[in-house]
């Protein structure tokens, strides 16, 4: 179903609850994988994935029907990523390389790193990258998302997205290729 | 040498991490659903539904009509609240009858016989409604006090 449909049957007060959970199937996964890709966990990306869609519950009365809706409940999941990494970092007087160091933990805990060596070391160097890097990383090369829909989301000019992720694919690759060398 | 690794030459997975339980995105709109709108909600709705109803210009003449009506009641419940409970009585009445007592003795104040000559006289017949004696045997009874007393 279109964007534009679901939102029209939203405005409907009769139609409003068909409207939302359509609108929860059609983006669910797209959000929960934006979320897990960062917090890594699947319980703390189940909280923040529902999270995400009690906002848009919240605010899509007051969303702005000319821009995109997709964008707009990607920044949603963008900005509660960022804040859940944030707070974590406060609650627990962490610095940045300790929050990294306990989601690689997590991560060598997920079984699907099992027997793939390659991609175990992957995961780990995108995980060294700073929170917002890693964002726009996860979204150009997962998500097929592109330059200009990623400068609604963050807020971001294109220059500087372009700019972030080479940077970062640089810095990916120096890791992954020190880290086969060290091991 | 390690050959450098190239990020093009890997191959992508599409979710590198392990999936979700199953089911887990079958149950998620209503877990959602629950969240957004919890229980008391729906009793809420329909107890103030009513108000969505209403066009936004009539809901604000409506809230400003229920503020300035709760100021005329505020102000109609202070002009007719008793005020006795300021009054000199009844700051007189709170002072504890000990305190009282030592006030009038340490005072230098006293009972003139100015104070006496103003006080309101008994009324005449009053001494026969409580006192059954008679006029002679009244005034036997105050012969024989004893006076200290000398009146020049």
């Amino acid at each position: 179903m279109e964007d534009q449909e679901i939102l029209a049957k939203f405005d409907d007060p009769a139609a409003r609850n068909v409207a939302f959970n359509q609108l929860v199937r059609k983006y669910q996964q797209k959000v929960y994988w934006h979320v897990r890709k960062m917090v890594i966990d699947h319980d703390d990306a189940d909280d923040l994935t529902q999270d995400v869609f009690v906002k848009v519950w919240n605010n899509l009365a007051n969303f702005r029907r000319d821009a995109s809706l997709y964008t707009w409940i990607y920044r949603i999941a963008t900005n509660e990523c960022l804040s859940f990494l944030s707070s974590k970092r406060r609650r627990f007087f962490l610095p940045l390389n300790d929050v990294g160091a306990e989601l690689t933990t997590k991560l060598e805990a997920d079984p699907s790193m099992a027997g793939d060596e390659i991609e175990r070391r992957l995961q780990k160097a995108i995980l060294r990258l700073p929170d917002k890097q890693r964002l726009v990383f996860n979204m150009k090369y997962y998500d097929d998302i592109t330059y200009e829909q990623m400068a609604e989301i963050t807020g971001t000019s294109v220059g500087a997205l372009k700019a972030s992720y080479h940077h970062a694919v640089k810095k990916i690759e120096q890791y992954v290729t020190e880290d086969s060398v060290r091991n | 040498m390690n050959t450098p690794f190239r990020l093009d030459d890997h191959k992508r997975r599409a979710q590198p991490l392990a999936p979700p339980p199953d089911r887990y995105f079958e149950q998620l709109p209503a877990r959602v659903m629950a969240r957004a709108q919890p229980a008391d909600a729906g009793g809420l709705a329909s107890t103030w539904g009513w108000l969505q109803q209403l066009s936004a210009p009539v809901r604000s003449a409506l809230a400003s009509a229920v503020v300035l009506g709760g100021f005329a009641a505020s102000f109609w419940l202070t002009q007719s609240a008793p005020v006795a409970t300021s009054g000199p009585a009844t700051v007189l009445a709170a002072v504890p009858q000990a305190e009282m007592v030592q006030y009038l003795l340490a005072s230098d104040q006293r009972v003139t016989l100015t104070d006496l000559a103003e006080l309101a006289p008994a009324p005449s017949g009053m001494p026969e409604t409580y006192l059954q004696a008679s006029p002679d045997e009244l005034q036997d009874a105050l012969d024989s006090q004893p006076s200290d007393e000398a009146y020049y």
